[in-house]
């Protein structure tokens, strides 16, 4: 039996689609406050074969817990199975590892986008009680007033190459006739250019747009962790060698600083 | 009695040399005494503006030939019997009327002309000096024509409350201009001076912070200054709007030091922005007639700002991790630094090779940077068609450490500097050719300070060499091209001949007015190929200069110049091509 | 307070990722060296909160230079688990950490990088956490400590998940956290002479056990190159984002 924990997102129907290729799959949910502790102790089945959870926050988070409470190892951000041994997602994505996992049940969280979403069917809600360990208290909402980077269907991102904080303005003005978000690579973050929540990133916001425009960004693997997840990705760099380009389904190769303000001004044009 | 007050501030001013810190400044007693001969005597900087110039000679010339007078005018009014040879005394009336045609047009060029150079200068302390020496030498030919013992008297008198003034006032200079220019370096002029860090804590120096850190060389700038304003002319940041003026430094620092300021300088005397302006370009320190050498200044400023407080423009932050843990400024793998030379099977050193004649020192700008890339290419064709032994180091070829130096990171810099000695050493490297002419500085002039001796050689010179010896034989170009001198090569390494040697074969060469020595900078030095910049830009600037001589082409010698002229010419929408003698040789010789 | 921050020597990989000959790890002949940029926000966060700062890392004798930068801007002494370099898995590291803990006066906080850069595993804070029966909150942008317990808080898509949690306390952070600050070279030289423990371990045997490292397909894309905004456009439309 591979129980796996859902939450009614779409990375949890990914990961029932791949637990289904493992066995039967007994899907549960919880409600009420998150409490990472007391919940782990609902999940932490010792007679399931493997349990399973998608590769987001909360499942990741999760599996740790059980894992901890089982005294068995997790493998996090698996792209497949074959036996005992698992293929995990190393580096943001940029590497993968083989490996065998001793012990049972397996744990295993599912990497985003790797298996196709499906009908979840039955999920059994279990009933969880507060164990005491840390919940969430509060939700404080944020008054971002702009297109949240995670969720936006367009992103464009400049980096290095914009030159300074004011530089942004053209990317930000593309994004707004876009209805996009900006992004940034973490150079600019460190540079201190803007703010961490624009980054795009291993260590920043993994984006899920329709199109990613990363504009005078070389394309260090920590960055294209990141940008990957984005359906299209259209690179914009005066280097016809910038790593970049092996991760882009478009390029234009010229100066960020002519070529941004010319796609505004055509699109202007042809909205009339 | 003023003799007294004269006595005890000279005393307390040489107090302030004789507890600065020791500094370094390399060159032989033969060249400083030629520094003497040219520089004091002849007034050469001076004179490079020929009125200023004449009129400040004729003052310095007639102290000099009216000093005597001084004593005469003392016997005289001690009762002693003076007998003036006929000639001394028409030599002196001579020059006392040169000296007043001198304060005369002094006056004219201030209250008339009021060169820019004098924004933020004290002008009625000049005034006051000009009022001063011209009653000096009135009073000297008064007593010359009418005679007597009041006039001598009063020319004593004058004399005498000049003498207290002068320790007080910028007029020190004349005490110690001379020693100033004796103390200046006259080779090397790219090197900074290291600092120690395996000292003990007591002898630790992380450049300066208040006037206690100044070192004695610095103190006489400082002492030196006369406020003229020649070296706020020349400078590219405050030609573009910056408010870095070299000469407001070097008086804030002495304003700071008279007062024994216990402050931090840079805040109190120095404004925070003015140090982080400067491309340590040198143009200052060229064109000033006592040799003050302000470069040292601002980066000794950088270094306690950086290094102490952590304090510094945010933008240049990863650029310090990068050098430091990636082994380049931009952070880019190592792995790559060869991925140029792959296709062209230039041949990279492995440990345990044995040394090639030449190794091709590439630089983290040609390297990793497209348009700086393709003199490397162009180079590395040239050395190969010549028949030349050489080789690279690739993925050990580390940062020079340059841009973290200049930044005021002297810690960073020393760890490159160590690693990369270590390096070469270990190869038997004896000859290096450098593309970039701050890895060629730094290679040249500053490694020698970390166990690195080499015989370093630009590519132009090399290449110019080559040409010289008919290995490359170039067929002569005929369009137009102007040069631009890069800062690291033209002005502190005097490499000034060998890239026109090249010019010279590759088309028409028209030369800016602003070359050679006088060249003016691409805005990329001083680390500030990572800084933002504030203002107008000094390279669109420089694109203005270039595009007015009509050429087509703009050589240049240097990546960052290459990278910062061309984003020059688009920012102007000038019609120039921009491009490396290297390249444009190579085009001339295929 | 006394504050212990665990962090991993990683390297600093580009463009692209290059492993030896037995696809054992990655080539990193000529690649620096950091810890993971969580983690440089979770040293950080711990010289601003202050007391005594305490950095250990499992690795190998070369990272005595990652714990001697953490000393730089603030950490008062490191114990580097010194391992011949091999890679361990989360659990054994998780033990090994909770036996130099367990060696030490107790601390008040405890901070982890939610993910090291590398192996990414999500689970050694977690794991060390319950060793020690003490409560854990993981992912955090935000951290507050008042009295006797700590308030801190979590990015959730637009909004933020505040928890509580009593002293001491397990947390392991995100970047974001702060901007970490630039070494001095004062507190590089002083952090030359602070104190450092070390202890020599072997490996026990891994429960997740790497077999080899792969580097996936696809890092070769084809970019079909346009030429003017025109094009670009086009494509934009047809992406159905014009």
């Amino acid at each position: 039996m591979i129980l796996c924990f859902v939450e009614g997102d779409e990375l949890s129907a990914q990961a029932v689609g791949f637990a289904r290729t493992l066995g039967e799959v007994r899907a549960v949910t919880i409600e009420g406050a998150y409490q990472p502790g007391a919940w782990a102790k609902a999940l932490a089945a010792p007679e399931a074969d493997a349990i399973v959870a998608a590769g987001s926050d909360r499942g990741n988070e999760l599996l740790a817990h059980v894992g901890a409470l089982l005294d068995q190892p997790l493998a996090a951000n698996v792209i497949s199975v074959d036996g005992d041994t698992v293929t995990r997602v190393r580096w943001g994505g940029s590497l993968l590892e083989e490996a065998r996992l001793h012990g049972g049940p397996s744990l295993l969280t599912v990497a985003p986008h790797v298996h196709p979403a499906v009908e979840i069917g039955d999920i059994e809600t279990l009933d969880v009680p507060d164990d005491g360990s840390p919940k969430v208290v509060e939700r404080v909402e944020e008054s971002s007033g702009g297109v949240s980077l995670r969720d936006a269907k367009v992103v464009v991102s400049g980096g290095r190459g914009v030159g300074s904080a004011e530089g942004f303005a053209i990317i930000e003005e593309l994004a707004g006739l876009l209805g996009g978000a900006v992004g940034c690579s973490r150079v600019v973050t460190s540079a201190g250019w803007r703010p961490h929540a624009d980054q795009v990133g291993q260590t920043g916001t993994k984006v899920s747009a329709d199109l990613y425009i990363a504009c005078g960004i070389s394309g260090a693997t920590q960055h294209i962790a990141g940008a990957k997840g984005a359906k299209k990705i259209l690179a914009i760099n005066t280097d016809p060698e910038a790593p970049i380009l092996a991760s882009a389904d478009y390029a234009v190769i010229g100066d960020l600083h002519e070529v941004v303000p010319a796609i505004s001004a055509e699109l202007r044009r042809v909205r009339g | 009695m003023s003799g007294g007050i004269f006595g005890r501030r000279a005393w307390f001013l040489v107090g302030l040399v004789r507890n600065a810190r020791p500094s370094d400044r390399p060159g032989t007693e033969a060249e400083r005494a030629l520094a003497e001969a040219e520089i004091v005597l002849g007034q050469r900087k001076l004179l490079q503006r020929l009125l200023p110039g004449l009129m400040h000679a004729f003052i310095f010339w007639g102290f000099i030939v009216l000093f005597p007078t001084i004593v005469l005018a003392a016997i005289d009014v001690a009762g002693g019997h003076v007998t003036t040879p006929e000639w001394y005394r028409v030599l002196s009336d001579v020059f006392a009327v040169l000296v007043l045609a001198g304060v005369a047009t002094a006056l004219v060029i201030r209250k008339a002309v009021r060169p820019k150079r004098f924004e933020g200068s004290h002008l009625g302390e000049a005034d006051l000096i000009l009022a001063l020496i011209a009653a000096v030498v009135t009073t000297l030919l008064l007593w010359h024509h009418v005679g007597g013992k009041a006039l001598a008297w009063a020319h004593l008198v004058v004399i005498g409350a000049f003498l207290a003034y002068l320790p007080h006032s910028k007029h020190l200079h004349i005490a110690t201009a001379a020693v100033n220019v004796w103390m200046a370096r006259t080779r090397k002029r790219g090197r900074l001076e290291p600092l120690r860090f395996d000292v003990p804590d007591d002898e630790l120096r992380f450049g300066v912070a208040t006037v206690a850190d100044l070192t004695r060389k610095e103190v006489v700038d400082a002492f030196s200054c006369t406020e003229c304003g020649r070296c706020q002319d020349a400078c590219p940041a405050y030609a573009t709007g910056k408010i870095l003026s070299p000469k407001l430094v070097i008086m804030g620092v002495r304003d700071q030091l008279f007062a024994q300021s216990t402050e931090p300088i840079v805040g109190s005397g120095v404004p925070e922005e003015m140090i982080w302006d400067c491309v340590t370009c040198g143009a200052c320190v060229e064109v000033c007639p006592v040799s003050i050498e302000h470069v040292d200044h601002i980066v000794d400023l950088r270094r306690s700002r950086l290094m102490v407080d952590a304090s510094f423009p945010a933008e240049a932050e990863p650029m310090l991790r990068d050098v430091e843990r990636a082994s380049n400024p931009w952070g880019k793998p190592q792995t790559e630094r060869a991925a140029w030379a792959a296709e062209l099977g230039v041949r990279v050193l492995e440990p345990g090779d044995p040394a090639p004649e030449y190794l091709y020192w590439v630089g983290c700008a040609a390297s990793f940077d497209e348009r700086a890339r393709k003199s490397a290419e162009s180079t590395a064709k040239l050395l190969q068609k010549a028949g030349v032994d050489f080789a690279i180091l690739g993925p050990r070829e580390g940062c020079t450490g340059d841009p973290a130096r200049r930044m005021g990171n002297e810690y960073v810099f020393q760890a490159q500097a160590e690693q990369n000695v270590a390096t070469l050493n270990e190869q038997g490297v004896t000859k290096i050719v450098a593309s970039c002419p701050h890895c060629f500085n730094t290679l040249a002039n500053e490694y020698g300070d970390f166990g690195g001796t080499y015989e370093v050689l630009h590519h132009t010179e090399l290449l110019a060499q080559l040409v010289d010896e008919g290995r490359l034989t170039p067929s002569g170009g005929s369009g137009s091209v102007t040069y631009h001198d890069s800062c690291y090569l033209a002005r502190h390494n005097d490499v000034r001949v060998q890239p026109r040697k090249l010019l010279n074969v590759i088309g028409r060469p028209v030369e800016m007015e602003r070359s050679g020595k006088k060249t003016f900078c691409c805005g990329a030095g001083g680390a500030h190929m990572w800084m933002e910049e504030r203002g107008s830009q000094i390279n669109v600037e420089r694109v203005r200069e270039a595009a007015e001589t009509g050429a087509e082409t703009l050589a240049v010698a240097c990546p960052f110049c290459t990278v910062m002229l061309d984003d020059g010419v688009r920012e102007a929408g000038a019609e120039l091509r921009v491009a490396d003698l290297a390249t444009l040789l190579a085009e001339a010789t295929s | 307070m006394r504050i212990l921050c665990c962090v991993k020597r990683v390297p600093i990989t580009g463009g692209k990722m290059v492993l030896t000959d037995d696809a054992q790890a990655l080539e990193t002949k000529h690649l620096g060296f950091t810890i993971s940029p969580h983690e440089e926000c979770a040293v950080e966060e711990a010289v601003r909160i202050g007391g005594e700062v305490v950095v250990l890392t499992l690795g190998p004798a070369e990272a005595e230079e990652q714990l001697r930068d953490q000393m730089a801007i603030g950490a008062d002494r490191g114990i580097l688990l010194k391992t011949g370099g091999e890679e361990w898995d989360a659990q054994s590291t998780a033990a090994a950490i909770v036996d130099a803990i367990r060696n030490e006066e107790p601390f008040d906080l405890i901070l982890f990088g939610n993910e090291s850069a590398d192996a990414a595993g999500f689970q050694v804070g977690i794991r060390v956490a319950h060793a020690l029966g003490l409560p854990v909150v993981t992912g955090l942008k935000k951290i507050e400590v008042l009295d006797g317990r700590v308030r801190c808080e979590r990015d959730v898509g637009g909004a933020r998940d505040v928890y509580e949690a009593q002293l001491p306390a397990v947390l392991t952070v995100l970047e974001g956290l702060n901007l970490p600050r630039y070494p001095s070279v004062p507190g590089r030289l002083r952090a030359k002479s602070k104190p450092l423990a070390v202890v020599e371990l072997s490996r026990p045997e891994q429960k997740l056990e790497k077999v080899r490292l792969v580097v996936p397909e696809g890092q070769g894309k084809q970019a079909e190159v346009l030429e003017d905004a025109r094009q670009v456009v086009a494509v934009l439309q047809s992406l159905g984002v014009a």
